[in-house]
């Protein structure tokens, strides 16, 4: 549904997007991942066809952003990242606008309207100022106005940002909702966004594509990548490490007479561990095969690429 | 086109909620007043002729001020995004904010007619002529708008919009005066492209196609130049 192949984007001479590819499939969810400044918010500009690529090939929808850029707005339901709203009208004379910009027919621009005020909880607002509103509300009024006219790809630029934590789940919810029956990009600053709602993540760095592929697989993509965690007693680290098969010992932490590893090994140190403890050689109560965080596996990517 | 439509109807609902667009309609029709009363005062000669050329200064002062809010406001709240990003055209939403700004200047251009009325109640005014007036200061208004929207797409700030569409139409009000400034077989040439000699034969009751024309050029190349810099602004 959108496809990016060598995306590049310049201001002047600074390059703030260079050869970033990737895929989102139909009915997809997919997480933007980068810091501030990564260049999130300029290829999803260029998604939509606010802002031109300086080069590379952007497909939405199966239509050129460049060749074909009205088949793809009236594919398209975007919510950049400062909600664009106009304060002097009320919520429900802004959104029949918007239904009417993106083409809703005038017969179903009330009911439409209606219908998406519910599903993102303006229910009882229409009479509003949009003007008046707090933040989370204008959130809510820019993801109404993404959906209105029901597009099959949403765009979305930061949707939780700056929301109390009670909002971030209702939006969050309404998200996992659209999945399926929309194929939606969100970008994010925010890893534990990304764990929550997307299966699958773009994470992007200075310009740079760092890694893609489902959450699982950017964890591993940590230095080290999958490791074993260990809780004994009756063994120290050295010990632990002088084990045939075993390449690396980590010390986590002791609590009451237990130690805790991270024990790094080529192959699958588990049954190993567990049949010397087995045997008395020492005492073992946690013993689990784990993958880095998002957030460490963020840390680790970004990190190596330099933090901006 | 219809996205033109869909554009006038929202802006003409930001106008009709703006206490500042009251203020500038507001503002024109005592400016109107003042001039009508001043050229009754001072020349003693109750015409429509002195109103109107007047009328078209005030709208070279009101008019930028009246338009200056439209894409310097929408770049500010972001909403130039959202229109951008849509199924409507640029030169569609240029369009539809060009015609709901002369629509206002309609509705300022009624608030004026209880002068032409007075008019009526001391003398026997031609009401042709009346007609053609306002039909010439209409076709300032369309020019005067269209430049407008053009300084307001420039900039971010709404009130160096204004500004800049006032010393933008400056020139073309004071080449009027160049007689002064130059001699007389330039001035003729010079003064063509002034606003005021188009409005003469208007305010005879004479609707020369010129003149017509000449408005509508002038609003045309403004329009377009808006469109331009809506366009050039998003490699920027
Ligand atoms: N209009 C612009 N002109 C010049 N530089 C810009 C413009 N917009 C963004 N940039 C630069 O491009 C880089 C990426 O910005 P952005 O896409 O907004 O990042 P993100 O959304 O990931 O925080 C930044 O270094 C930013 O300063
Ligand atoms: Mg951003």
């Amino acid at each position: 549904m959108i496809s990016v192949v060598d995306l590049h984007k310049a201001w002047g001479p600074r390059a703030a997007v260079s050869g970033v590819s990737f895929e989102v499939r139909k009915g997809e969810v997919v997480g933007f991942l980068g810091p501030n400044g990564a260049g999130k918010t300029t290829t999803m500009r260029i998604l939509t066809g606010f802002i031109p690529a300086t080069s590379g090939e952007v497909k939405v929808a199966g239509f050129d952003v460049f060749d074909d850029p009205y088949a793809v707005r009236a594919r398209v339901g975007y919510l950049p990242e400062t909600p664009p709203l106009y304060p002097e009208l009320t919520v429900g004379d802004y959104l029949l606008f918007c239904a009417e910009l993106r083409g809703v027919e005038r017969s179903r621009r009330a009911s439409r309207t209606g219908e998406v005020m519910e599903r993102v909880g303006l229910r009882g607002w229409e009479k509003r100022l949009l003007g008046s509103l707090s933040k989370g509300y204008r959130q809510r009024v820019g993801l109404a106005q993404a959906i209105v006219h029901d597009p099959p790809v949403l765009i979305l630029d930061e949707p939780t940002s700056g929301l109390d934590p009670a909002q971030v789940v209702g939006i969050r919810d309404l998200i996992k909702e659209l999945a399926g029956s929309h194929t939606v990009i969100l970008s994010t600053h925010i890893l534990s966004e990304v764990e929550a709602v997307c299966p699958r993540a773009v994470v992007i760095n200075r310009g740079r594509l760092v890694a893609e592929g489902d959450i699982a697989t950017i964890r591993g993509m940590a230095r080290g990548g999958a490791y074993t965690y260990v809780e004994v007693q009756g063994i120290d680290g050295p010990r632990l490490g002088r084990l045939p098969g075993v390449a690396l010992v980590e010390p986590v932490g002791q609590a009451g007479g237990w130690a805790a590893f991270r024990v790094r090994a080529p192959a699958d140190p588990r049954e190993m561990l567990a049949d010397r403890a087995a045997r008395g050689e020492f005492r073992i109560r946690a013993l689990e095969s784990r993958l880095p965080s998002l957030e460490e596996a963020f840390i680790d990517i970004v990190g190596r690429e330099g933090l901006a | 086109m219809s996205g033109v439509l869909t554009i006038w109807k929202k802006e003409m609902r930001v106008y009709a909620v703006n206490p500042t667009a009251y203020a500038f309609l507001a503002v024109f029709m005592f400016l109107a007043g003042l001039f009508f009363y001043l050229g009754l005062t001072l020349t003693g000669e109750a015409s429509m002729r002195v109103l109107a050329s007047n009328l078209a200064i005030a709208e070279l002062f009101v008019l930028p001020m009246l338009t200056m809010r439209h894409f310097a406001e929408e770049r500010r709240q972001g909403t130039l995004e959202m229109l951008l990003t849509s199924p409507v055209s640029p030169m569609a939403l240029v369009l539809g904010k060009w015609l709901a700004s002369l629509t206002l200047c309609l509705l300022m251009f009624l608030g004026t007619l209880i002068l032409p009325l007075i008019l009526a109640y001391y003398g026997d005014p031609d009401w042709g002529v009346v007609f053609t007036t306002y039909l010439g200061l209409l076709g300032v208004a369309a020019a005067f708008c269209a430049a407008g929207l053009f300084s307001s797409s420039l900039v971010d700030d709404q009130l160096a919009a204004g500004l800049i569409g006032i010393v933008m139409l400056m020139p073309f009000w004071l080449v009027g005066r160049a007689e002064a400034l130059v001699g007389d077989e330039w001035a003729a040439k010079i003064q063509a492209f002034g606003v005021l000699s188009h409005l003469e034969s208007f305010n005879r009751g004479v609707i020369d196609s010129a003149d017509v024309y000449y408005f509508l050029a002038f609003a045309g190349c403004f329009l377009f130049l808006t469109y331009r810099s809506l366009e050039s602004r998003r490699w920027r």
